[in-house]
């Protein structure tokens, strides 16, 4: 017998939720396993030595915050449950040739998540439309909205950025983003077990460094994927395995440079166990940003006081 | 003015006080140690107040970081992070007087020019002297109201032999005070009395600096001084010992100075013998009595006789014969009491014989019976040049003791008898320590108490520098308004007397550079840090560029071509078988 801890903190969930041996989770997505090596050749590929990480590497992310919960009562006396909610986007820019990060952009907004209709701004809450009235309902439109903020802070830097050697990490899938340049989505928690044996078991034969060949998913939202185990403690098969996205547009070619491209430069920004209780897969800029957007959230006492004395007001 | 961006604003995470804030530094500028700075602080229905100070701490640090290791990952580029300076300021001015904290983000400038001034106190200053520049290139001042006895008198210089330069210090302030027109006409008429207790280093005032560069004589442009030596200097010598014709022991300099000595006749009548006997451990002996005695029995049976006395009708022609007569006197049985009265025990009178003979050998050679009487001798600044230095770096300590505590209780005596404060007497007198500790009591440190306590209104400003303020008489660092300091020795530093210095500045003074002095005036919260130029004259004989022309002038002035052989010096009465002329 044997056991292996999570090195998550569990207030985090865990990374994996995959049910190991029984694939209950299987996706039922068509899968094209031979993009990169014919599916009887699949093996680790280690990360290429003729291959040095782009000298710079822009990372995107989002922070939410619900500041409080309302409850709006309309003229006819139909009561609806609201939130106000803070959220976050931003990009760090990791300029590795003047070893330099900083935080290349921001936007913060704040929001009043309701299903009421004729809703009016509180304070410097905005009202953003909610579907469905139920509380539970309200609270997951704060999600979209900071998707949608990540996304307008993406192609923004995109926009502006003016390295044509860069590589745009997005937190979470591309989404809406494949169609930015130079761009992959990184899966932290892998909530989808794609792959059957045994091309399973060469994913979890890859060692710290490592990749999985790369495979396409579809046809719904087809994207390129493969999978990159980061450097720390070992244990259990997916221990520091996350999952990597290209955009579809891609030709194969092109998809299998970017995944090595990505293999050489995702490990080095692995953080730590003591110091990040989602090591290693939320990267170490990433933690920073997210410190940094938080802050930029403003002071959530404070901003309770404001929403109480607005709407008492 | 305050001109151009902001150099920061004040921080809102640590407390403001309307006497101590800090301040974020903007990005791309910088705050250093010493720099002035002024923000403003609006008010309904006033006009702004104007909060000025200057920086007493600086720090930086990483922003966004957590761990310590987060540095590497920072400067590796892959943790985003700001680096924050922050700087403490320590209010010195808040004008109009409306004690409110400067408001966090309010904007902070660098203080330059007439904004400057005023955040320092400048221009209060009806008599500023220049003491050097600040970290900031600019010229500091000391309000010589607090120098002169106007509003307090006397500077303590404390620091480290050496480095701390305290003498280079207090002749450039004797210079600044001399050469900066603080005086007006009474300069010609203000003197400096130094005592030379080091090496050779003080005896050449008077000549340039051979290693005066370009950029020095710069410095003292900007403090509106000519870099030049002291141009009237008057240097004593003791007589060389065993010289029967009482010439100058020094070596180095060779022309212009003059050698100093008491004559038998001034040792008696004068009452000097107290001065022998200066040690603080001389005072606690039983025999200070028998010093009295003595003295007073000196002053009134010794009679003038060509340079010598005649004591009871024997001629004394040496210090050491008239040792050996008072200890004869005093040994014999019906003759003591003539000279100390009955009531003394044999030992001890015995034990001031002892002291008395081991003077013989410190004391022979400064007072003489055995040189003509016509030739000038003495130190006396009213007659001198504007700066009389007296060495002593060649005498025992005995004898140094007793030529300070003789030349200041004359000079002294001679102001009070003036009874006026102007013209200003300045005394440089280094190891104070050593002529007023803090225990015990001596009639040096009678006088130096006394110089101290009624000189600011006597006009006798005391210059004084020591290694350690704290062993030193309390009340003469208390009464002393000008505190500087150089470089601190550590254990030194943390002790009350340098209390007035805040605790950036005392762990600063522990590195303090030759040159940079801590000086703390009653008017100004925080001490300035001043760096004072490279001497314009010579601080050792190796500096010591061409003999001043009026130096050769000596040669032929020490001896009047006048005088008449044998006769009274000078201010003596005339007796009835002198010419008189």
């Amino acid at each position: 017998m044997r056991y292996t801890v999570e090195p998550w903190s569990p207030s985090f969930g865990s990374p994996n939720q995959l049910d190991g041996s029984t694939p209950q989770t299987q996706s039922t997505a068509e899968l094209k396993l031979d993009v990169e090596l014919p599916v009887d050749s699949w093996r680790p590929l280690p990360a290429r030595t003729d291959l040095a990480p782009p000298p710079v590497v822009l990372l995107v992310d989002g922070v939410r915050r619900i500041d409080a919960y309302l409850w709006i009562e309309d003229d006819d006396g139909a009561s609806y449950p609201a939130v106000a909610a803070s959220y976050a986007a931003g990009v760090v820019r990791c300029d590795l040739r003047r070893r330099v990060a900083d935080v290349l952009h921001h936007r913060v907004r704040r929001g009043l998540f309701t299903a009421a209709p004729g809703a009016t701004a509180i304070g410097e809450y905005e009202p953003q439309h909610a579907k469905g009235s139920r509380h539970e309902d309200v609270v997951k439109a704060v999600q979209p909205a900071m998707l949608a903020l990540e996304l307008v802070v993406s192609e923004e830097v995109r926009k502006s950025t003016v390295d044509d050697d860069d590589l745009l990490v997005t937190d979470g899938p591309l989404r809406g983003r494949h169609r930015l340049a130079r761009t992959v989505g990184y899966i932290k928690t892998l909530e989808t077990d794609y792959l059957c044996q045994p091309q399973a078991k060469v994913v979890t034969g890859c060692r710290p460094g490592e990749r999985s060949p790369v495979f396409l998913t579809g046809p719904q939202w087809p994207h390129y994927s493969w999978y990159v185990r980061l450097p720390g403690r070992g244990g259990h098969p997916w221990a520091g395995m996350v999952r990597v996205q290209g955009s579809p547009d891609l030709t194969p070619q092109q998809a299998a440079a970017l995944a090595d491209r990505s293999t050489v430069t995702l490990p080095r920004f692995a953080s730590t166990g003591y110091k990040d209780p989602r090591a290693p897969q939320n990267l170490v800029p990433v933690a920073g940003l997210e410190r940094k957007l938080r802050n930029l959230l403003g002071d959530p006492r404070l901003l309770h006081r404001t929403l109480t004395k607005a709407s008492v007001g | 003015m305050v001109s151009g961006p902001p150099v920061g604003r004040v921080l809102g995470t640590a407390d403001a006080t309307p006497l101590s804030f800090w301040v974020a530094v903007e990005p791309g500028a910088y705050l250093q140690l010493d720099d002035v700075v002024v923000t403003r602080r609006q008010l309904p229905d006033r006009e702004p107040v104007t909060i000025a100070g200057v920086v007493t701490a600086v720090r930086a640090r990483h922003e966004g970081a957590m761990f310590e290791s987060d540095v590497f990952a920072i400067a590796d580029g892959t943790l985003p992070a700001q680096v924050q300076e922050a700087a403490e300021i320590t209010t010195t001015r808040v004008d109009p007087e409306l004690y409110v904290p400067p408001t966090p983000g309010a904007p902070v400038h660098r203080a330059a020019g007439e904004v400057r001034a005023k955040a320092l106190y400048f221009d209060r200053m009806e008599q500023p002297v220049p003491l050097g520049v600040g970290r900031d290139g600019s010229p500091v001042y000391l309000n010589f109201e607090f120098l002169n006895g106007q509003r307090g008198a006397h500077v303590s210089i404390s620091g480290v032999s050496g480095v701390a330069t305290k003498t280079s210090f207090a002749t450039f302030l004797l210079y600044s005070v001399f050469r900066s027109g603080v005086l007006g006409a009474e300069a010609a008429n203000t003197k400096a009395l130094v005592f030379n207790v080091k090496g050779e280093d003080l005896l050449f005032l008077d000549h340039p600096n051979a290693r005066l560069t370009e950029s020095t004589v710069d410095d003292y442009a900007t403090l509106g001084l000519t870099a030049e030596p002291f141009p009237d200097v008057a240097v004593y010598a003791p007589p060389r010992a065993g010289d029967p014709s009482g010439t100058p022991d020094v070596s180095s300099r060779l022309a212009g100075v003059d050698s100093f000595y008491w004559t038998l006749e001034e040792f008696c009548a004068e009452r000097l013998l107290p001065y022998v006997f200066a040690d603080a451990d001389d005072e606690r002996q039983q025999y200070t009595m028998v010093v009295h005695g003595v003295t007073a029995h000196l002053a009134k049976t010794a009679a003038p006789a060509d340079g010598g006395v005649t004591i009871d009708g024997t001629r004394i022609g040496s210090y050491a014969d008239l040792v050996d007569f008072v200890v004869a006197q005093l040994g014999d049985e019906d003759s003591r009491a003539f000279w100390v009265g009955s009531a003394v025990g044999l030992g001890t009178v015995n034990a001031f014989a002892r002291r008395l003979i081991a003077s013989k050998r410190d004391l022979a050679r400064l007072i003489r019976g055995d040189l003509p009487t016509g030739r000038p001798h003495s130190v006396n600044t009213a007659e001198s040049a504007q700066v009389t230095i007296v060495d002593l770096h060649n005498l025992p300590d005995r004898a140094q003791r007793f030529v300070v505590g003789v030349t200041l209780k004359t000079e002294f005596e001679r102001k009070e008898k003036a009874g006026t404060a102007k013209p200003l007497l300045f005394v440089v007198l280094d190891e104070l320590n050593k002529y007023a500790p803090r225990e015990g009591s001596s009639p040096i440190k009678e006088i130096l108490l006394d110089i101290a306590e009624r000189g600011r209104s006597l006009g006798v400003v005391l210059i004084g520098a020591q290694q350690t303020a704290s062993e030193v008489e309390r009340r003469i660092v208390a009464n002393s308004a000008i505190r500087v300091v150089g470089r601190l020795d550590p254990a030194e530093a943390g002790r009350p007397e340098y209390g007035f210095l805040p605790p950036a500045q005392r762990a600063r003074a522990l590195i303090a550079k030759p040159g940079t002095m801590f000086v703390n005036q009653p008017e100004l919260p925080v001490p300035l840090v001043v760096e004072f130029p490279f001497p314009a004259w010579a601080t050792r004989p190796a500096e010591a560029g061409p003999a001043p022309r009026a130096t050769l002038r000596s040669l032929t002035q020490a001896a009047d071509a006048f005088a008449v052989v044998g006769a009274r010096p000078a201010g003596a009465s005339l007796s009835d078988d002198d010419i008189p002329f």
